[in-house]
């Protein structure tokens, strides 16, 4: 499902964003990622979905060699990933529907199947009732459903919260965290980075801890930090 | 490409046109300047090379016997000339019919050829050909042969108008190069506008894995409808301008003395085709500009 084969990441300016990580996630996994900023993870995130390129070593993404892949099929990746933000970043402009069909739109699905699947991806989100609302009408837990929703919407294999509940309050964070694990059970594979200690302590999920470029922790069932 | 898709981008592309309508309008006004200064450099090169061929078809080419010609070398000279295909019409003027030409030119002042009789004049062949290119060929085949004395036509006016063409041609080439250069960065940065406001739109479209071209589509369709709104425009703007100078040029040519020389194309002959020039010089503007544009933030 997603392979990492030896792995360092330089960025031009010299900054090292990943020093030789090997790693692979199976299909329906559920993995968070966790590290202070600047310890690798936004650069584990970027690699996956090809917003960077490895400077050594092999990534492998469903069925696509991100090492080696033309630019032309850097969509097709991308169809297979659902991304959710910490800023949701939802368009201002479109109601909560037109912002989930939107994604459907940009991949050229048939009209018929936007009508049936973006109500179905409300629904399980639990916003059915919001569908004609614009995103400043909701409060942020809203608009991150809308986001998970847009995410799930084409039926992605993998889904990648980059702090999806950087931006919300605790007892909507575990609102979030939830609908994220129920979509995990569904089938489809879950990666998670975040600084949120709570979370990761109490969902008991597989964790990868970076420092500096390096994955120093990987356990199943995990904690936040070394300390239990 | 799908036809939903088509209908998407179209309606983007006028919905970015309407949001940005200041802007727009800035660029569709640089389209037009620049149309219509390569206009005017269009319209001299389409008049100018209209009445070069219009005077090389009517060049008249003049081949003066020796005073002395023998009837044979005359006849020769005739039937070389009868037999040649290039030639598409001749006439034969001997030296009476010469003279009786002269006299009707001056039955005004006929002292002017008083004492001069027929003998003085030099028997003649007026040539017409059928392309005006054989002529420098054609007289000189004439010119080695026996009984012919001089041959006159009037090629140095001529070569002067074609190179004065090909300098214009010129011109209008670098004048074109110029205000493409000009319009094509103004569009770009119109459509810059719009691409920033939907930054957030494109990065969002990227990561849901739309294809560049998709992204694309709707800013290729704004920088072409301000191209051809743009060429539209000084369409009409030139047919107008056009249109008064080459009636008041041709109706009033005779009056100020220039007679046959100069006449100007009328606007329906040539109308289509400019129309076609403007459209698509003016959605290459369009295009360029809109790729230039969006590239920047197609690199996510």
């Amino acid at each position: 499902m997603i392979e990492f084969k030896d792995v360092t990441k330089y960025y031009p300016n010299g900054a090292i964003g990943l020093d030789n990580v090997s790693f692979k996630i199976e299909k329906g996994e559920f993995v968070f990622i966790v590290g202070h900023s600047g310890s690798g993870k936004s650069t584990l995130l970027k690699l996956i979905l090809h917003e960077e390129t490895p400077s050594s070593g092999e990534v492998y993404v469903n069925e696509f060699a991100i090492h080696d892949m033309l630019k032309s099929e850097i969509p097709y990746l991308r169809r297979g990933l659902g991304v959710v933000f910490q800023d949701f970043r939802l368009l201002p402009n479109k109601t909560v529907y037109e912002n989930v069909a939107f994604a459907m739109q940009i991949v050229e699905a048939q009209p018929k199947d936007i009508r049936r699947q973006v109500p179905v991806a409300l629904a399980l989100v639990g916003l059915s009732k919001k569908a004609r609302s614009y995103p400043n009408q909701l409060s942020g837990g809203e608009q991150q459903r809308v986001a998970v929703a847009r995410a799930l919407v084409n039926n992605p294999s993998i889904l990648i919260a980059d702090e999806p509940t950087g931006n919300l309050d605790p007892e909507t964070s575990w609102e979030i965290m939830d609908l994220i694990e129920e979509i995990n059970q569904r089938g489809t594979t879950v990666i998670v980075a975040t600084h949120e200690k709570n979370i990761v302590d109490q969902m008991k999920k597989r964790v990868f801890n970076l420092e500096y470029g390096k994955i120093t922790r990987d356990v199943l069932e995990g904690n936040y930090t070394n300390e239990d | 490409m799908k036809i939903r898709t088509m209908k998407y981008m179209v309606k983007e592309g006028f919905a970015n046109t309407y949001k940005n309508l200041l802007m727009t309008i800035a660029s569709v006004s640089m389209v037009v300047a620049s149309l219509l200064i390569f206009g005017i450099f269009l319209m001299f090169t389409i008049n100018l090379s209209f009445n070069l061929n219009r005077l090389k078809s009517q060049t008249e080419i003049v081949v003066f016997l020796k005073s002395d010609v023998a009837v044979m070398e005359a006849d020769d000279i005739e039937l070389k000339i009868e037999s040649d295909e290039r030639v598409a019409n001749y006439i034969r003027l001997s030296k009476e019919q010469a003279f009786a030409q002269l006299a009707t030119t001056y039955i005004e002042d006929l002292e002017i050829i008083e004492g001069l009789t027929p003998e003085f004049l030099n028997e003649s062949f007026r040539i017409h050909l059928n392309n005006p290119d054989d002529i420098s060929e054609f007289t000189e085949e004439l010119s080695e042969m026996n009984g012919v004395e001089e041959i006159s036509y009037p090629m140095e006016s001529l070569n002067k108008l074609s190179t004065l063409m090909h300098w214009v041609n010129v011109g209008s080439m670098v004048v074109l190069a110029l205000l493409l250069i000009i319009s094509v960065s103004i569009i770009s940065n119109t459509i810059k506008l719009t691409v920033y406001a939907r930054r957030r739109e494109i990065g969002i479209m990227k990561y849901i894995g739309a294809k560049d071209w998709f992204i694309r589509g709707p800013f290729v369709i704004e920088g072409m409808i301000i191209g051809l709104v743009g060429a539209i425009l000084s369409f009409v703007l030139t047919s107008y301008f056009y249109n008064a100078v080459s009636t008041f040029v041709n109706t009033n040519a005779v009056e100020y003395g220039l007679n046959d020389l100069v006449r100007m194309v009328s606007l329906s002959n040539i109308g289509g085709q400019i129309f076609l020039i403007y459209s698509i010089i003016g959605m290459v503007m369009g295009l360029i500009g809109s790729f230039i544009s969006v590239r920047k933030y197609l690199n996510v």
